[in-house]
């Protein structure tokens, strides 16, 4: 039993009575019609000696809430409302209704954006998330160096996302760049191209780094897999049960919440994509790389549509919402089999 | 799974992720000559060169230290926002499980959708391109898993001790500082790390606020390298080297702590 501990005992006596209080007078709606004002005015003294009571409680969450309510409250109801407006950030703006919505719903610059953010999420939960499985259920069996490559592994993910981009443009790069040239000296020299320049291979190119950088979600199922109890597998190896066959019929089933969450992380991940298109290709070739992060810049910096970028801003909110449900919905079903 | 296909996994993705940090460490020490001759081969000097020109180019010493200023008091001020606000949840009151839900709410919002209001709240208040916008947005936004962090490992402090501080006599504040905040410090570390890794790395409020020398921070710094006209590469590579260096040497001494500082929020 968690046993929790009041506020403030000095004070919990006189605030447990004004609770009391404040209940029954609640329960009887029409006193505050009856009585008025003085029992409003007596309501608002009690709520006072509450906050005074737990000046304290409101010293400590204050800078946290403050924090919030700037950074998340605020622009969160702000976008609601001024992506209704049209405003070019001088002067006061005009309510256009849906006009900056239904802008959205036809410019095809925005539906490659939503189109390529939903590409970026599915690489990430159908072909990086299991690559971070594979690579953990291969060192959760400890081979030899099994540290070493796990701190290798994870390194990518303290380095900026900005020097990687820079980093695997220049991989990309059509003369200087590690691809063209192995594909030269391995005598496919027909392969070779512009990547990061034609439309065909852009997208795939700069996914490719976020695709390879396995580190973080290998540490969530290492993590898990860990606290997986050994009897499991001993008993499964006496049933002459293969390696592979623990790893597909005890593991995956028992980290299968750890691959949700990482699921999660990625939908977040690929929403605030940013630095890959960003420095890798601006957007380009003829946007075709363009997503839903830098389509927000764009329209906010190069455009000065500010109700523009807030509704695009609105609608990546509903995406990771949908995103969201849909994760926990699915992660239902398995919970059920 | 068979003994070679689990190897050759390992040494795929072992390659993978080390030969292009490889590659821009050995290019950032050619001419640009020699690169475009020869961008493979090992480079024929270890002059550092390129490192001290491109301080010349670009004021990247600058850029340091509005970096370090950025990423150290941001940290500081989502910590101690964090701490305070992990201590009040420790006390039981009647909202505090709403109160929970209400910092922690922003982990599930994808903060670039705020970029206009976030821009224009630090305009307003005239803290466009100074340090102090920088600090106040990083703060805020990482808010929510800092709080998280701290709050989880809080959770792990026995109740007794609260208690018994209390029964000892111990006022509210007396019991954080004496008591709660130094049984916190391995949780505030862990935190620490993975805020000031987040700072220092982040790109887009940094080169959305952010207008010249003034504030102006690494990471947007090193990409007028490559934007300038009659870019130099290997000095870009040189400047890009020196951005990462601070976050790798803390890796290769905390290796372990990095990681769990990371993962820190995720975990729980």
């Amino acid at each position: 039993m968690k046993q929790k501990i009041p506020a403030q005992s000095e004070s919990t006596a006189p605030r447990a009575m004004l609770a009391t209080v404040a209940r029954s007078e609640a329960a009887h709606v029409g006193y505050y019609v009856r009585g008025f004002p003085s029992n409003v005015l007596r309501s608002l003294l009690a709520l006072g000696r509450g906050l005074v009571a737990s000046r304290n409680l409101i010293l400590y969450l204050a800078p946290a809430a403050l924090l919030t309510l700037v950074f998340f409250v605020f622009p969160l109801v702000f976008i609601l409302y001024m992506s209704l407006q049209e405003w070019a950030g001088l002067g006061p703006s005009t309510f256009i209704g849906m006009k900056n919505y239904e802008f959205l719903w036809q410019d095809d610059v925005f539906h490659t954006a939503l189109a390529n953010t939903l590409s970026w999420v599915f690489v990430g939960i159908f072909i990086h998330t299991p690559l971070c499985v594979l690579v953990a259920l291969i060192l959760a069996r400890q081979p030899f160096m099994w540290k070493f490559f796990r701190t290798v592994f994870f390194f990518p993910n303290v380095i900026s996302t900005t020097a990687i981009a820079f980093l695997w443009y220049f991989v990309f790069h059509v003369d200087l760049g590690l691809i063209n040239n192995v594909l030269k000296a391995v005598g496919l020299s027909g392969w070779t191209r512009p990547w990061l320049s034609d439309p065909q291979t852009a997208l795939p190119s700069i996914e490719t780094p976020f695709i390879i950088y396995i580190g973080f979600g290998m540490v969530l199922f290492l993590t898990a897999i860990s606290t997986i109890p050994r009897e499991y597998y001993e008993a499964a190896k006496l049933d002459g049960a293969s390696d592979w066959q623990q790893d597909w019929h005890i593991t995956l089933p028992l980290i299968r919440r750890t691959i949700a969450l990482q699921c999660l992380f990625v939908v977040g991940y690929c929403l605030k994509m940013f630095e890959y298109p960003f420095i890798m290709t601006s957007g380009g070739p003829a946007n075709t790389t363009m997503n839903l992060s830098l389509y927000i810049y764009r329209k906010m910096l190069a455009a000065n549509v500010y109700g523009l970028s807030m509704a695009a801003g609105v609608v990546t909110l509903l995406v990771g919402l949908v995103l969201l449900a849909v994760v926990f919905i699915v992660l239902r079903r398995f919970e059920k089999e | 799974m068979p003994r070679v296909f689990r190897w050759s996994v390992l040494l795929l993705f072992l390659a993978i992720t080390l030969i292009p940090f490889l590659w821009l460490i050995n290019a950032s020490f050619k001419s640009s000559a020699e690169l475009f001759a020869n961008p493979f081969g090992l480079t024929s000097s270890f002059s550092l060169e390129n490192y001290f020109s491109s301080f010349a180019v670009h004021p990247l010493h600058i850029y340091f230290r509005n970096s370090v200023i950025v990423a150290v008091l941001s940290t500081l001020l989502a910590l101690t926002a964090s701490v305070l606000a992990a201590y009040a949840l420790l006390h039981r009151f009647r909202l505090s499980r709403p109160a929970f839900v209400f910092l922690i709410f922003g982990l599930f919002l994808p903060v670039n959708a705020f970029i206009v209001p976030i821009f224009f709240i630090i305009h307003s208040i005239g803290l466009y391109n100074t340090w102090w916008g920088l600090i106040l947005v990083y703060a805020g936004i990482s808010l929510p898993l800092s709080f998280l962090i701290i709050k989880t490992y809080m959770d792990t402090i026995p109740r007794e001790l609260l208690e018994a501080a209390h029964m000892d006599g111990a006022s509210y504040h007396r019991t954080f500082f004496s008591v709660i905040l130094p049984m916190t410090m391995p949780g505030i570390v862990t935190g620490a790390i993975f805020l000031m890794i987040t700072a220092w790395n982040e790109l887009l409020f940094a080169s959305l606020l952010t207008q010249d020398e003034t504030a102006r921070t690494v990471q947007v710094g090193i990409r007028f390298f490559l934007t300038t006209y009659s870019a130099n590469y290997p000095q870009a590579f040189a400047a890009t080297v020196m951005t990462i260096v601070p976050t790798i040497l803390m890796y290769v001494f905390l290796s372990n702590r990095v990681i769990a500082g990371m993962t820190a929020g995720a975990l729980k």
